[in-house]
């Protein structure tokens, strides 16, 4: 499974939403997650993959398609290490 | 003069801002090595420990969500292998989620217990151990909501409530072992973690005292507890609120005029 996929799963899991409401396109926002529900899934992504995302960071997603973008950078970099 | 707390090991849980910061640099002015522990702020805490650091002492920063038992382990592990000991101990971090008792879910309830009160239990376990013959203190940072109530706080009220009965517990039960532990309790302090309840207005007001908390006024009383002269203060809780728990009313009449 891509590591898209793998976040859409845990985000759809986490916030009881469809998966296919969850696209690069829309955030937290359109799929109503409280703050819970998004720092639940940042714990849950930053565990898969082995990763930290940073809230400093994260504040500065605007859609999906910015995290999911963040996390593939980061598990990029993790294999080149 | 020697400073009285060094050589002294100190964690502070939630370091990175706020309040735990603030008493991090307040024990390590004292003299006291630091361990930072955060978790969703690096670069708070990488600030901290610079800070630390110009005061001369040692510091280790360790990432670890407290909400995990795992990640307490985790830093227990890293600390009794790079330290071998522990002499002060803070539970300072804390969570929550901002809602009416009505509006509580498990899920909620679950992720604020688990970080304001389970997380303490289980570092006050770990830390007992590497407390061992050196006369350890455990602080629990807790707020006014454990007694009264605010707007959207049930939930961390409750959680908070639940620290200062622990901290009864634990200090009697570790009292042979030489180790106080103490509540240090504050009315609303002027920190980040007041923009998470935004919702409530006027969560900034003047105390009795003229001034609201800040980090600062609670390190204050968590060094004094930290210190030798706190010895046979066991199980209890000092109030840092300028007065605002005893007069409800000094609010309500600032704003009639």
């Amino acid at each position: 499974m891509s590591t898209e996929e793998q976040i859409r799963e845990i985000i759809a899991e986490i916030t009881h939403v469809d998966k296919e409401s969850i696209t690069r396109e829309s955030s937290f926002a359109d799929i109503k997650a409280d703050s819970l529900d998004i720092v639940q899934a940042m714990v849950a992504i930053e565990e898969t993959f082995d990763i930290e995302i940073p809230d400093e960071e994260a504040q500065g997603f605007q859609d999906f398609g910015d995290f999911i973008g963040y996390v593939e950078r980061c598990v990029a970099d993790k294999e080149k290490a | 003069m020697t400073k009285p707390l060094k050589g002294k090991l100190a964690l502070v849980t939630g370091s990175g801002r706020g309040i735990g910061k603030a008493i991090a640099l307040k024990l390590a002015s004292q003299g006291a090595d630091v361990v930072v522990n955060f978790f969703r702020n690096r670069d708070g805490a990488e600030k901290t420990a610079r800070e630390i650091e110009n005061l001369g002492v040692k510091v280790e920063i360790i990432r670890a969500n407290i909400g995990d038992p795992a990640k307490i382990d985790e830093m227990f592990d890293i600390i009794k292998n790079k330290f071998g000991y522990l002499d002060i101990l803070i539970n300072n971090a804390a969570s929550g989620v901002g809602r009416s008792v009505l509006d509580v879910d498990v899920k909620a309830w679950d992720w604020t217990m688990d970080i304001n009160a389970k997380a303490a239990l289980l570092c006050s376990q770990r830390a007992a151990l590497l407390m061992e013959g050196r006369n350890g203190k455990i602080v629990n940072i807790s707020s006014l909501g454990s007694s009264l109530t605010w707007p959207s706080y049930a939930i961390v009220g409750i959680s908070k409530a639940t620290l200062e009965a622990l901290t009864r517990y634990l200090a009697t039960e570790l009292s042979p072992r030489g180790i106080c532990v103490n509540t240090v309790s504050a009315s609303t302090v002027e920190t980040e973690a007041i923009k998470f309840y935004s919702r409530v207005k006027d969560m900034r007001h003047p105390t009795p005292a003229g001034r609201m908390v800040t980090p600062e006024d609670v390190a204050a009383a968590v060094a004094f507890l930290c210190s030798e002269d706190a010895f046979m203060i066991r199980g209890q809780k000092i109030i840092v609120d300028g007065g605002t728990s005893i007069a409800p009313f000094a609010a309500l009449k600032e704003k009639q005029g």
